[in-house]
């Protein structure tokens, strides 16, 4: 225990000296609000879209995808940890493998918690309204998918040597996660094919599940299937970094 | 294996899946024993197998055949124990980079399960008696090639192991730090520490290891002092250079059949005798060579260096076989 925090204060000290790539990180939900939201608004009374306020549509889903793509790439934070030596300098002292993994998880999901709360903020001055319990369930929520994310972007890293590689193979399947989430547009909108590549991708009822947890309606039937998902999807995945991180040759 | 050994290995092994099916034999069956206090080297050009061997003694790889104690403890069974009584500094050292070099040390302190106080105590201990004071608390993004070294030394005793691993230490540094580096592991040997070494320079192996393997292509081909592994070369060599190959062939003829003589070869307008004490030879060999009519231009007393012994060993030399680059040691 006391090695994982040795390691999540190393890690949060080295953001907190390089902040930028949290900062930048914040750029791109922060750009879409900005200029995508009024987009958005313009629409707002087109069926499928709750009616009149399209950030109470939009900001919920800018916090999922903030997760899906902060979490999704930690990995290459770790890469440069394998490439640096870093990495390899802790794995001959005796902490733990799985002290080490849950030390860059932990410093990951404080990382998101820290970025989601600043997005939350940004999103009140745009007039977002949030029910206060809903907000922390909704926070619980983020953990859980920042967890998913962060677990399979590091044990890719610890195969992946190549960083272009890497972010291809990322991207290839956030891009359609994110899509088919309905985060920028309903997926009512498309074609049934859409509509049914969409429920098999769990980011749907992850967002769904926090447009309903921001209006405080916890009793939504997505935010009970967005909990299971992630938390069978984080349980797994950690448990798949954590035997990388034991078998790692790096 | 003998009580005194701190390294045992019995048909060490490791192979890599490779390309197409094809499986990389990177260490086969080494057979090695360490003694305590000793500082030892295993020199070889890159993808000889030197790091393969060196992870797997360090508890970073899982040998895929044969058996090893380190430090007192089964390789494959009680890992963690080995851990907490080496240090290891790999090539890349592995400070992070934002943080000063005190902050580094004292994660590694700490991850040790020192205390606070206890670690702050060390560090500067280790500040005084490697000279860190004027680069400890900056950044290591901020040092050069042979700070950056001297601080992964001090990281890699942070624990006062027994036994410190240093994989090619002195890789990249100019001849100044290199120096530098050679004093410090000295020092750190003072202390009582064992030292297992990788390198592919010549000169470090002669000039810091007590004893040195010669590996190759995964295999220990030649093992003891820099001296005996020398000798096995027959003696010194006095290289004879004349005008033209006429003259290097008189000469060779009339050393022909001298009892000095251990072999001789020609090459061109160049006579190279092989003789035992090169330094008492020289003038008896040139007394001999003196009756021709050709008087040789230039001569050449050399000792044989490691890789002369390289080179008689496995046919190529040491610095031919750095470029192959046959398989990445890692």
């Amino acid at each position: 225990m006391r090695d994982m925090y040795l390691i999540t204060l190393n890690e949060l000290r080295v953001t907190m000296r390089n902040p930028f790539w949290s900062i930048s990180g914040l750029f791109q939900p922060i750009i879409y609000l900005l200029l995508f939201g009024p987009l958005l608004n313009g629409i707002a009374s087109t069926r499928g879209l709750p009616g009149g306020n399209a950030i109470q549509f939009f900001a919920p889903g800018l916090l999922i995808m903030n997760a899906l793509f902060g979490a999704g790439f930690e990995g290459f934070t770790l890469r440069d940890k394998l490439d640096s030596g870093f990495l390899e300098r802790l794995r001959v002292t005796p902490i733990s493998r799985l002290s080490l993994a849950l030390g860059f998880i932990m410093q990951s999901s404080v990382n998101l918690v820290i970025q989601s709360v600043a997005l939350i903020v940004c999103a009140f001055f745009f007039g977002l309204r949030l029910d206060v319990l809903g907000g922390v369930a909704l926070v619980f929520l983020i953990l859980l998918i920042g967890i998913t994310m962060a677990s399979i972007s590091y044990r890719l890293a610890l195969v992946i040597r190549e960083g272009g590689i890497l972010a291809g193979i990322i991207n290839t399947f956030v891009l359609p996660a994110m899509i088919l989430s309905g985060i920028m547009l309903p997926v009512s909108f498309g074609p049934p094919i859409i509509q049914w590549l969409a429920r098999i991708d769990p980011f749907l009822y992850a967002v769904n599940a926090s447009r309903a947890l921001v209006t405080g309606t916890l009793a939504d039937s997505s935010v009970l299937a967005a909990f299971l998902v992630f938390g069978a999807l984080a349980a797994l995945t950690l448990a798949i970094f954590i035997h990388g991180m034991r078998e790692a040759v790096a | 294996m003998s009580a005194a050994s701190i390294i045992h290995t019995e048909k060490l092994s490791k192979r890599f899946p490779g390309r197409k099916k094809e499986v990389v034999e990177a260490v086969r069956e080494i057979d090695l024993d360490v003694a305590r206090g000793e500082i030892f080297g295993l020199l070889g050009p890159n993808g000889a197998g030197k790091t393969t061997t060196m992870r797997m003694l360090c508890t970073l790889l899982v040998p895929s055949g044969g058996t090893a104690t380190v430090a007192g403890f089964d390789l494959a069974s009680q890992a963690n124990e080995i851990r907490k009584h080496i240090g290891y500094v790999g090539q890349k050292g592995g400070l992070e980079q934002v943080a000063t070099g005190r902050e580094n040390l004292m994660l590694h302190a700490q991850l040790y399960r020192m205390g606070r106080a206890e670690a702050a105590r060390r560090i500067d201990a280790l500040v005084e008696r490697l000279k860190l004071e004027s680069f400890v608390d900056r950044k290591a993004e901020t040092y050069s090639g042979g700070q950056r070294r001297i601080l992964d030394l001090a990281s890699g005793v942070i624990n006062a192991p027994e036994l410190l691993f240093l994989d090619e230490p002195t890789t990249g540094l100019d001849p100044q730090s290199r120096v530098r580096v050679w004093d410090e592991v000295r020092g750190v040997h003072e202390q009582g520490t064992t030292i297992f070494l990788t390198t592919h320079y010549l000169e470090e192996a002669d000039a810091l290891c007590h004893r040195v393997a010669i590996v190759d292509l995964g295999r220990i081909v030649a093992l003891g002092t820099p001296a005996e592994l020398k000798k096995q070369i027959a003696g010194d060599i006095i290289a004879l250079n004349y005008d033209d190959e006429n003259g290097a062939a008189a000469a060779s003829r009339l050393l022909e059949g001298n009892a000095l003589v251990l072999e001789k070869h020609l090459a061109g307008a160049t006579l190279q005798v092989y003789v035992d004490h090169g330094d008492e030879a020289l003038p008896a060999v040139l007394r001999v060579v003196g009756q021709g009519q050709h008087p040789a231009k230039t001569v050449q007393l050399s000792r044989p260096t490691l890789d002369d012994v390289f080179l008689k060993l496995t046919g190529r030399s040491l610095r031919d076989s750095d470029a192959e680059q046959k398989h990445q040691a890692y």
